[in-house]
């Protein structure tokens, strides 16, 4: 994958926990590939979950099975974005 | 003002804003939680175009805000009935009346007897579906039980759906309908939305945050686009 392309996915994933965790522009923007997301972040609850992903299939044109969210892909923020990475790069 | 209309299935409340003359937009809201995260933003919409002297009507569904009728009893023809009469509350004759939609309300004004539709966010009913059953997914994967989209096929009881107790005739009606595309329609979508659309705007997805929020500037510019479509049906 090109630079260029993961960091379009970082941007993104930021962008859609901004819209839809409702968090401040320099909030995501300090977000490191460590910080965790599934309990770390108050906002993050199962309707946020579904919220996000499907933001996600429609900003970057992916597709996510239900059966691939796990607490894994959810931990941090760096796991979310090489998740969003694998499934973009298919 | 509170007004209510009447429908073959009773009597609904109606906030009605603007003047008693001139063309009259009702306005259909998105559907279950989305619609309690939205409800400020169109308000803000509605009263903009107030301010611009055109009139509003934003109808309660059966079955949804003030409604008597339990959400589970309701249905998507229900919705689509109710929502044609709130229409009907006002005469034609005297006042053109257009409909305005957001994301899932835009299933709902199928029928209605309208000089035009606008739609923003449009959704098709099954996206709706799949973001609820995604939210009781994640939550029964916290908690352990066992659910699958099966769960949701009729005949059965009531499901229990972010918050709300469903029908299985409303969510099987929900996963075959899409938004009206009858003309005339004007599309509007976020610039995050890739689907078609006759503008895109750069704005966040306010009917995803779990924190009710309001969009003043988003507000005031839809404002601006109804009453610039509405001038263009009347030319």
């Amino acid at each position: 994958m090109l630079p260029d392309d993961i960091n379009e996915i970082d941007a993104t994933v930021r962008a859609v926990l901004r819209d839809v965790l409702g968090l401040s522009e320099a909030r995501v923007a300090g977000f490191r590939s460590e910080t965790p997301l599934f309990g770390g972040l108050a906002e993050l609850d199962s309707m946020a979950v579904a919220g996000m992903l499907t933001e996600l299939e429609e900003r970057l044109g992916i597709l996510i099975d239900d059966d691939e969210v796990d607490g894994e892909m959810l931990e941090t923020f760096g796991a979310l974005v090489r998740f969003a990475a694998s499934k973009a790069n298919r | 003002m509170i007004d209510h209309y009447d429908w073959a299935g009773g009597r609904e409340a109606m906030l009605r804003f603007g003047p008693d003359t001139g063309p009259v937009v009702v306005a259909a809201m998105p559907l279950f939680e989305e619609a309690n995260r939205a409800r400020a933003f169109i308000v803000t919409i509605l009263r903009a175009l107030a301010a611009q002297g055109i009139a509003s009507a934003l109808p309660d569904l059966p079955g949804t805000g003030e409604s008597l009728i339990d959400t589970e009893n309701t249905s998507l023809n229900a919705w689509n009935a109710a929502f044609s009469s709130a229409a009907q509350h006002f005469d034609p004759g005297s006042r053109p009346v257009h409909a305005i939609a957001v994301r899932g309300g835009a299933l709902v004004d199928a029928t209605a007897p309208v000089a035009s539709r606008w739609h923003f966010a449009p959704v098709a009913g099954e996206g709706l579906v799949r973001d609820m059953l995604r939210a009781r997914l994640a939550a029964a994967k916290e908690s352990g039980e066992a659910i699958s989209a099966d769960t949701l096929e009729p005949p059965g009881p009531p499901v229990e759906l972010a918050g709300n107790r469903l029908s299985r005739t409303l969510l099987a009606e929900l996963g075959r309908n899409v938004p009206s595309n009858r003309p005339p329609l004007r599309i509007v979508r976020l610039d995050t939305d890739t689907q078609p659309a006759d503008r895109h705007v750069a704005a966040a997805p306010l009917w995803r945050r779990s924190e009710p929020g309001n969009d003043p500037d988003l507000a005031r510019l839809l404002a601006d686009d109804i009453a610039a479509w509405i001038a263009t049906c009347a030319g």
